[in-house]
């Protein structure tokens, strides 16, 4: 029999259009990519009108913020690649924004993909930076898209724009009762 | 010793004067500590105990609400409430996230939950009578729940602060579905101004009791206000509710259970007689009405879903022997 365990960890990113950047949205635990999918479709789709998701193990992001960043001796160590990966490049461009997808970047370690990224994009003030190989994602099948998403859009009686309670107070103040309509 | 100077701190902290001093003047500029930066251990440590403590709420917070999904008595008021219910599953996923960043574990947590050790909002610990509850529910305590998430929304911890941005924004529907059926029914039938009338009677003592106990008997107020992560006091915040509260129940023709309350021209605000912390503290440890119910209802919930875990995780090994 195996250990009761809340399984390991997953980053969830997810795209809301065509002109938005990928973003970070949060974490689910699963057993694999494929459950974290799932489980990032049931926790972060409840509302958003996305139009892409996708999980990586969060053991398989670097990570680093603008803190560790101005003292370089305390920068965690990264795996070594046999060859050149595609890794992808997250960054937290400023306190106002999400954590969002630069671009990605070849290299043989995510330390040296931070580097190039860095060149790349340029942007020292990052509150923090986020690398892994875009091979360790699980992303939802164009296929699957619409019955993934869809549910969100058509319930409208989550938003609170549905509720006309500011008008019926006023009427209960105004009239100490409510108007037929 | 949290109104003292830093060189103070830092020794009753054990904590590095320098590095203290200069945690303190980022949260001083209004910057976000975030995972992986420098915080003093008592930060840290605070901040798993109100955030796993506000995840487990976010569960337990399901339970009295849940109960009554099966007697809703429309489709439209059936939809909303699972709707309110998942989102509140949610909440506590975002919240549990929030604590991992800070080197919690999820099986510490559950588990601190489940054998009766963690804290969570004492509300929940109160049954639901009628259906009518499930409306004063959303008003009264969605309400002082987003008074008190409004401001954690500005709270120095990033991860902490972006889960109450979106759960606040996702807590407005709760507050006003409930708020639309208060308003209903106060207005309805002879049956169901009774019924609300008795909802709201049973619900307010318990819903002013959430702020916690009075600013001179918070032992951790101090600390969570020097370091930013409350910007104000739990008296502050249950003035506010009680102002905003007062004025509009009383338009629904609704009666509080007070007769101690009255306007004050002098302070412009709402005074109520005392509230009664022999039954708040009673409460909390262990002897509300639901306590037990509310324990034994997560444990089984837990217990029943064990075969679910173990058959994905050997799924999941199974695949991986495959590839």
């Amino acid at each position: 029999m195996m250990a009761d365990t809340q399984w390991p960890r997953f980053m969830v990113f997810q795209k809301m259009n065509g002109k938005q950047p990928w973003q970070h949205n949060g974490t689910v635990h699963a057993p694999d990519l494929e459950m974290a999918l799932l489980n990032a479709r049931d926790v972060f789709m409840r509302r958003p009108d996305a139009v892409g998701l996708f999980v990586v193990p969060d053991a398989a992001i670097y990570k680093v913020t603008l803190e560790q960043l101005a003292s370089e001796a305390e920068l965690p160590d990264s795996v070594e690649f046999s060859e050149e990966r595609e890794i992808l490049v997250f960054a937290k461009p400023h306190e106002q924004s999400a954590c969002e997808l630069l671009g990605s970047v070849k290299a043989k370690s995510a330390l040296q993909a931070l580097k190039k990224g860095q060149s790349e994009w340029g942007d020292s003030k990052a509150l923090w930076w986020w690398l892994f190989p875009a091979e360790a994602s699980l992303m939802n099948a164009e296929a699957e898209a619409e019955s993934m998403f869809s549910a969100a859009r058509e319930k409208s009686y989550k938003n609170s724009s549905e509720y006309h309670t500011v008008t019926m107070m006023r009427q209960l103040h105004s009239k100490g009762r409510l108007e037929e309509d | 010793m949290y109104g003292a100077d830093v060189e103070q701190v830092a020794i009753e902290l054990n904590e590095d004067p320098q590095k203290l001093a200069d945690f303190e003047a980022r949260i001083e500029r209004g910057e976000k500590i975030e995972p992986g930066d420098w915080m003093p251990e008592e930060y840290r440590r605070q901040l798993i105990r109100m955030i796993s403590q506000h995840a487990h709420s976010e569960v337990v917070g399901m339970l009295p609400e849940g109960t009554w999904i099966t007697r809703a008595p429309s489709l439209r008021r059936k939809l909303i409430l699972i709707a309110k219910v998942q989102d509140e599953g949610g909440h506590g996923q975002y919240l549990y996230h929030a604590a991992e960043t800070l080197g919690a574990t999820r099986e510490e947590m559950l588990d601190q939950l489940l054998t009766g050790k963690a804290k969570y909002s004492n509300i929940f610990n109160y049954p639901s009578l009628n259906w009518t509850d499930i409306g004063t529910i959303g008003w009264l305590v969605d309400g002082a729940a987003i008074m008190n998430q409004t401001m954690l929304a500005r709270s120095s911890y990033g991860p902490y602060s972006r889960a109450m941005v979106r759960i606040c924004m996702e807590e407005n529907f709760h507050k006003k579905q409930g708020q639309e059926m208060v308003i209903l029914y106060s207005q309805g039938t002879k049956k169901q101004r009774e019924m609300i009338q008795d909802a709201i009677t049973r619900w307010w003592w318990p819903t002013l009791m959430m702020f916690g106990p009075h600013d001179s008997d918070s032992p951790n107020s101090g600390v969570l206000i020097r370091w930013g992560i409350k910007t104000r006091t739990n008296d502050e915040l249950r003035q506010e509710f009680i102002n905003q509260m007062v004025p509009d129940l009383q338009a629904c023709g609704l009666e509080l259970p007070d007769p101690d309350l009255h306007y004050d021209e002098g302070s412009k605000n709402w005074i109520t007689g005392s509230i009664d912390w022999d039954e708040f503290w009673r409460v909390v440890k262990g002897d509300g009405p639901m306590n037990k119910e509310r324990l034994e209802a997560r444990n089984k919930a837990h217990d029943d879903g064990l075969w679910v875990r173990e058959a994905a995780a050997a799924y999941a090994q199974r695949q991986s022997e495959l590839n």
